[in-house]
């Protein structure tokens, strides 16, 4: 089934932008620089390129457009007919004539201008040659613009055409303007036709799909038609005409019983003898519309004798469709009403049958059916004798379908109950109600979730009494043999004693101490140095508090105290001896000794002096000696100042600063 | 509505609370607080956290297996309701708990058992090794026992000889 779908025709421009692209494109598609010392078959070459190409792409594009539209004669004459009416089978053909003749012209152009251009002997030549050729080409082209936009405003119109198969079911609904051919469409199909009370309402054919036993059904919706003759019909009319001409379809005639049409029946009537000869071939059904208005039944005598005289005549075309069939008057004759909608789908479907079955009777009488029919075989027992066996349905099953069928009746449905209650917003349904549980009273039961930590959803269990017994059990015994087993060992003779504890606890104080004493001294390592001596101005390092210290480890502190007092000449006077050579430095002991002596003689020589015991070879090696240990315990400079091995040389001027090119930028600053 | 476990910690997290990672294999994480959110970024292991109920089943820390546990078991295909059962279960749900406690108690109980001896024995060692640090050697002789020095009374001692006649005395 080809769909006539005209939405794939390409744009025609109007002949100033048809002028316009084809020469922008050959600017850009084709070389642009020519030089007059070039050779001259070069230059030739430049320009015929420039010539041909442009021909070549009116070529084409003319070629496109004549391609794409139809062509009156080749297509359906539905269609074709169709485009006849709205516009103008001779202007469409003349544009198209022109178009072609414009292209005929432009080839020849090209041929001229090539051969010329061959024997050109200059650039300017050349040039001008080219431009003469490009000027004429274009000059053709705008001869033709009134009829590239007449092809383009065809085109527009004929993309909006609806898209309607001619061989497909379809059914076609026409009648006197007004009648309510296009409430009808609406309310059989998905189509939003335009419905207005003034006349010609619908200016065009608008199609709808409707579904009828699974098959897929076009319903066409056609302009009034008025009746005069087919000279005197206007655009709009004839394309009702023609579709009722052409197309293959159930004709269903739309009568409006009421006159709101501003038609009497006797208007309507006559026209439907005057287009009776377009009916022929095709299921035709009469459908009385407005019957809300005015009833079928209480029509006025004259009105009923002419729909009398309508459906005889529609009951004698029918007859000729289906071979066999007597005339039945009562199918072609149907009543409705599109406001009330009573009646719509019934003439719907009597169109849709009477259509299928003369399409029926068409394909079984054309060659095409054997090969359906061979395809098909409907196997049906033979029978071996005259008994009857009517099929077998238990009784039960009978009375339980009527059962059913009452309870279904008098059943409250949930929506009912949701419609009491407030609507859907307010009421929220029970669903605990068709709970199904052992007990009927544990419907509206809350079931517990949580608690204390615990999700009891995990703890349900058929057989949980029977597992808490048993753990009950296990805890007893547990309990029982825990209290046998159950004795401390005593271990009071490890104990320690109170003065032990005390002992112990002093012990842990000390070693905390000398832990947070050390951490302090780690911390500032070097930092800190030992407060000396002479700077201790609060007196602290004294005697008593050593006396402490000593007594508090258990010992007897007299005699050391005893002794520093002794030692130390703090207090006392200095006395010069007379020797010259006692050092006052010196304490003098008790019981000093003859070594001490000769410590304090070797003082009141030269220092350089090497004496023998010392095991220096001469007083050289002793001053070398006693000069590498001074500088050997110098301390060293912390006042973050330069020091001696700091003084180190850099390269003040390096070389890849100070030479070479620079990668980028400028050299003028070193 | 369920009360999840935190996969790091194996606290419970109670609805509103916490966040919950579902990776790319579809694989869920609870997470209780965002210690144990963050803690799972970096990568931890939480049988190596130490404060993880992970570790402490691991390191015998706390009770491991035990019939208790067997009663919380997550159930995928639920029961239909029964109200006699959920009581019973309600009721059985304290008693478990009661039970679960009381065990727990006593393993912490075999758990520390030793301990005390331990710590006596540790104490003995202690004194004997460091009574030098507050009683002198000097003074352990005189009173041999591991107990802190009775306090002496200090002696002041007084040098009565002038400088004068002790340079006299050297030189003699």
């Amino acid at each position: 089934m080809v769909l006539y779908n005209f939405k794939k025709i390409t744009v025609v421009p109007s002949g100033k932008d048809f002028v316009d692209i084809i020469l922008s494109r050959t600017q850009r598609q084709t070389p642009t620089v020519v030089h007059k010392g070039y050779a001259i078959n070069r230059i030739r070459q430049f320009y015929m390129r420039k010539v041909k190409y442009t021909q070549s792409n009116f070529h084409e594009k003319i070629s496109t457009i004549l391609e794409d539209f139809p062509r009156l004669d080749d297509i359906h004459p539905f269609y074709g007919e169709l485009l006849n009416h709205l516009y103008d089978k001779d202007h469409y053909k003349l544009a198209l004539g022109q178009l072609n003749t414009a292209r005929n012209l432009i080839e020849k152009i090209s041929k001229d201008y090539v051969r010329l251009l061959k024997y050109g002997d200059s650039l300017y030549r050349c040039k001008q040659l080219k431009k003469a050729a490009l000027g004429r080409m274009c000059t053709v082209m705008k001869r033709v613009s009134p009829s590239l936009a007449y092809l383009e405003q065809v085109r527009q119109h004929m993309s909006r055409l609806p898209s309607i198969d001619p061989n497909t079911r379809t059914i076609l609904i026409c009648g006197y303007p007004n009648v309510g051919k296009s409430s009808f469409i609406n309310k059989i199909t998905r189509a939003d036709v335009d419905v207005q009370p003034y006349a010609f309402t619908t200016k065009s054919l608008f199609v709808g799909h409707t579904d009828y036993k699974y098959l897929r059904w076009q319903v066409i919706d056609t302009p009034g038609i008025l009746d005069h003759p087919l000279e005197e019909c206007n655009t709009i009319e004839m394309l009702s005409i023609t579709a009722l001409a052409y197309l293959r379809a159930a004709v269903l005639f739309v009568v409006d019983l009421s006159g709101s049409c501003g038609y009497s029946l006797a208007q309507q009537a006559s026209l439907f003898h005057s287009i009776r000869p377009l009916f022929a071939n095709k299921p035709l059904i009469i459908a009385c519309n407005k019957t809300d208005l005015q009833p079928i039944e209480t029509l006025p005598e004259s009105d009923a004798l002419l729909l009398q005289e309508m459906k005889r005549e529609a009951a004698k075309a029918g007859a000729g469709l289906v071979d066999g069939a007597p005339p039945d008057e009562e199918g072609c004759l149907l009543t409705m009403s599109t406001m009330t909608e009573e009646g719509v789908i019934a003439v719907k479907n009597a169109a849709c049958e009477k259509l299928l079955q003369q399409r029926v009777e068409v394909k079984m009488k054309s060659k095409k059916i054997n090969d359906c029919l061979n395809r098909i075989h409907v196997a049906v027992p033979r029978q071996r004798d005259q008994k009857e066996r009517p099929p077998c349905i238990p009784q039960a099953v009978l009375d339980a379908k009527v059962a059913e069928a009452k309870v279904l009746e008098k059943r409250k449905l949930e929506k009912d109950l949701e419609n009491e209650n407030g609507g859907a917003g307010v009421y929220s349904a029970n669903l605990h109600k068709h709970y199904l549980l052992l007990d009927p009273d544990w419907k509206e039961d809350i079931m517990p979730e949580i608690m204390d930590g615990h999700n009891i959803a995990d703890f349900i269990d058929a057989d949980i009494l029977q597992r808490l017994d048993e753990l009950e059990r296990e805890e007893e015994e547990a309990a029982a043999t825990a209290q046998a087993a159950d004795e401390d060992e005593d271990m009071s003779d490890q104990e320690l004693t109170a003065e032990e504890t005390e002992a112990l606890l002093a012990i842990r104080r000390k070693k905390k101490q000398i832990l947070e004493e050390h951490r302090l001294k780690k911390s500032t390592a070097d930092n800190k140095p030992v407060m000396p001596r002479k700077h201790d101005h609060n007196r602290q390092f004294n005697t008593g508090r050593m006396g402490q210290h000593l007594s508090s480890l258990g010992l007897d502190p007299g005699a050391a105290v005893e002794r520093i007092r002794s030692k130390s000449r703090l207090g006392r006077k200095r006395e010069r001896s007379a020797g010259g050579g006692d050092d006052y430095a010196m304490d003098i002991d008790q019981q000093p000794t003859k070594k001490m002596r000769a410590r304090s003689r070797s003082l009141s020589r030269p220092h350089t002096e090497a004496l023998p015991g010392e095991g220096y070879k001469d007083s050289a090696q002793k001053m070398k000696a006693m000069k590498i240990a001074k500088k050997a315990v110098k301390q060293r400079n912390k006042d973050a100042r330069k020091g001696e091995a700091d003084r180190v040389h850099y390269n003040l001027k390096p070389k890849h600063l100070f030479s070479g090119k620079r990668g980028t930028g400028k050299t003028d600053r070193r | 509505m369920r009360l999840e476990k935190c996969w790091f910690c194996s606290s419970t997290v109670y609805p509103g609370h916490g966040i919950q990672f579902v990776r790319n294999d579809a694989k869920v994480f609870r997470f209780c607080r965002s210690k144990c959110h963050k803690n799972f970024k970096m990568k931890r292991n939480p049988r190596k956290v130490k404060w993880t109920k992970a570790y402490r089943k691991l390191h015998g820390k706390e009770l491991t297996q035990d019939t208790t546990f067997e009663f919380e078991r997550r159930r995928n295909r639920p029961e239909r309701y029964n109200r006699d059962l959920v009581d019973q279960t309600l009721n059985a749900i304290k008693k478990i708990e009661e039970v679960r406690e009381k065990r727990e108690s006593k393993f912490w109980e075999s758990r520390m058992k030793g301990k005390k001896s331990q710590e006596r024995k540790e104490a003995a060692v202690e004194l004997e090794q460091n009574i030098h640090l507050v009683k002198a050697p000097g003074a352990m002789v005189a009173e041999p026992g591991l107990t802190l020095p009775k306090q002496q009374v200090k002696m002041k001692v007084k040098v009565s000889m002038p400088k004068q006649q002790q340079i006299q005395a050297v030189q003699e």
